[in-house]
């Protein structure tokens, strides 16, 4: 009793220093915010502030919040915020999910239907709008927001269920390295391909994706396959780490956004790598449109390296680099601790609070375009083989805030996570702040790189 | 914030087999589950968390002076943190004035 109450004590006064904490980064913060860094691009050539302050503000305040996380030093305070806070339970669970399901088959027939037999203007085609739009923008931002939904809704997994499984199922051996590469390989396509203008391709697309997807539930099981194998199911169940609700065997659990973070929940150095991986392909999703990636494209390309080979040579070379830094840190953090923990442990225990930093990226990336796309969102849903000329909403200029304020937000979760998850595996509150400066470093330069994209102007990736 | 009580939460010291020692040997392990630890107040440190139930008057006794030891290292780096943070706080505020 006397915990819980000086739990709720200390989280009275957390929530103090937070609120005075964001007041201050938001005075420094504030007059950057107001001009850069904004989704509706044109914006950014009236800079009033330059790129190189916003890009050192963020990196300033990932910074600020590692020494203001550093007083929260009580040990049940810390763990206090972190973990379930209650069990909601929800009645007709089955039934809630085999509905899901059959939603999910409704909305991909509609989304198959629409791409070959729709409009082929990308903005008044049904599976264009609905694959980018409503799943890939809002159905993911939902999923960090709120709570992830998808092994419920997976289309693919309900068709898996409902096909008859065959007598002998194999045992996945690869762990989470195929779901790794099977999410660059889906970034690429996403990149290089022409599937947000062409719903033919999109629909193709679909479909192969799916008769592997499904083909692999039944030969490995739909649990197996979509746990471990599944890029797609991956990555969301990933994002739903951030999310306050989370389906549990007890009902839905409710919880601080971010603290999910803390868990031990990564099998081994893959699904750590994975984690990176995910990191890596939202910011390369970015960085393809920079002025910079043109300039370098075109010398590589003028040196003699055929241009099919950039894109996919940037994304793997690109993950190494995120990768090959994570790694450094963890081995960093062994000795600035002083600990004898294993780098894949650390690598282990310190990969989930990426996923904070990841989602905020998403939210900066899409936010705007699913609000600037919610008409024609709602006339694919209507009426998804229509032609008609939707009306897009015009965002205000403020609205540009929300994108770097996603990428901070993130950060300062990611911080304040690790910063828990630290006082979990390590005995000393000192030795537990000291393990967090190669970790802080490593994120200040990924905030850094962030907001560099985010503030740079948006052209169009060459030789595509 | 206050260092001297309610420091006993929860912790989840890494399975035994998650360590990782040079070959020349851990400079120090803990008597009742022989992970490893580079100094003796690390030791202590982890004991007064994960076997505070079977520890002994002189055990203890080093559990609180490693925690006292460590409540002033904690002390003087908060005063490091509250020096950079005004130093990052008043400089950006600087160059902000001088940019824009």
């Amino acid at each position: 009793m006397d915990r819980h109450r000086g739990v709720v004590r200390w989280t009275v006064r957390a929530c103090a220093l937070v609120a005075w904490a964001l007041a201050a980064l938001g005075t420094a913060v504030g007059p950057a915010l107001a001009h850069g860094g904004s989704l509706g691009r044109a914006a950014r050539d009236s800079l009033s502030v330059p790129a190189w302050l916003i890009v050192a503000t963020g990196g300033a305040a990932v910074g600020a919040s590692f020494l203001l996380a550093s007083f929260g030093t009580d040990r049940a305070f810390v763990a206090g915020l972190h973990g379930p806070r209650r069990y909601l339970r929800l009645p007709g669970r089955r039934w809630l999910s085999r509905l899901a399901g059959g939603l999910g088959v409704v909305v991909l027939a509609v989304v198959v239907v629409a791409g070959f037999l729709g409009s082929t203007d990308p903005l008044s085609n049904g599976a264009i709008v609905i694959v980018w739009v409503g799943w890939w923008a809002g159905f993911t931002m939902s999923t960090y927001l709120v709570g992830n939904a998808w092994p419920a809704l997976n289309p693919f997994r309900a068709v898996a269920r409902a096909l008859p499984s065959p007598d002998r199922r194999y045992r996945w051996r690869w762990g989470a390295w195929p779901a790794a590469a099977g999410l660059l390989a889906l970034v690429w396509l996403e990149v290089v391909g022409p599937l947000a203008e062409e719903p033919r391709t999109l629909a193709v697309t679909v479909l192969a994706y799916g008769v592997v997807t499904v083909a692999g539930a039944l030969v490995y099981g739909p649990d197996q396959w979509f746990g471990t194998v599944d890029p797609v199911s991956r990555v969301l169940r990933m994002y739903g780490r951030v999310a306050p609700l989370e389906s549990t065997g007890d009902g839905l659990a409710l919880r601080f956004p971010g603290g999910g973070l803390t868990a031990d929940v990564l099998d081994g150095r893959d699904d750590a790598a994975f984690v990176v991986t995910l990191l890596w392909a939202t910011t390369y999703d970015g960085l393809v449109t920079t002025p910079l990636w043109r300039k370098v494209a075109r010398v590589v390309v003028n040196g003699g390296v055929p241009p099919v080979a950039v894109y996919p040579a940037a994304l793997v070379a690109g993950a190494g680099v995120f990768w090959g830094l994570y790694l450094l840190a963890a081995r960093l953090a062994r000795r600035t601790a002083p600990t004898y923990v294993d780098v894949a442990t650390l690598v282990r225990r310190f990969a989930p609070p990426l996923l904070a930093v990841a989602a905020g990226y998403h939210l900066a990336h899409f936010l705007g375009y699913f609000v600037a796309l919610l008409p024609p969102l709602a006339l694919a849903v209507t009426t998804p083989l229509a032609t008609v000329e939707p009306a897009v909403v015009v965002l205000p200029g403020w609205f540009g805030t929300v994108a770097v304020a996603g990428v901070l937000v993130g950060h300062v979760l990611a911080v304040l996570a690790a910063h828990a998850t630290a006082f979990e595996v390590f005995p000393g509150r000192m030795q537990a702040i000291r393990s967090q400066y190669p970790f802080v470093a490593v994120m200040v330069l990924y905030t850094v790189v962030s907001l560099w994209i985010v503030t740079r102007p948006e052209v169009a990736p060459p030789y595509l | 914030m206050s260092d001297n009580h309610a420091e006993h939460g929860p912790t989840d010291p890494p399975p035994p087999d998650s360590y990782e020692v040079p070959p020349e040997g851990a400079a120090e392990t803990c008597p009742d589950c022989g992970r490893p630890f580079h100094d003796a107040e690390l030791v202590a440190l982890h004991r007064g968390l994960a076997h505070e139930a079977v520890l002994d008057d002189e055990a203890r006794e080093r559990v609180a002076a490693a925690r006292e030891v460590e409540s002033r290292r904690l002390r003087l780096f908060r005063l490091k943190a509250i020096a950079a943070l005004v130093v990052l706080y008043f400089g950006l505020l600087m160059v902000y004035a001088v940019v824009t």
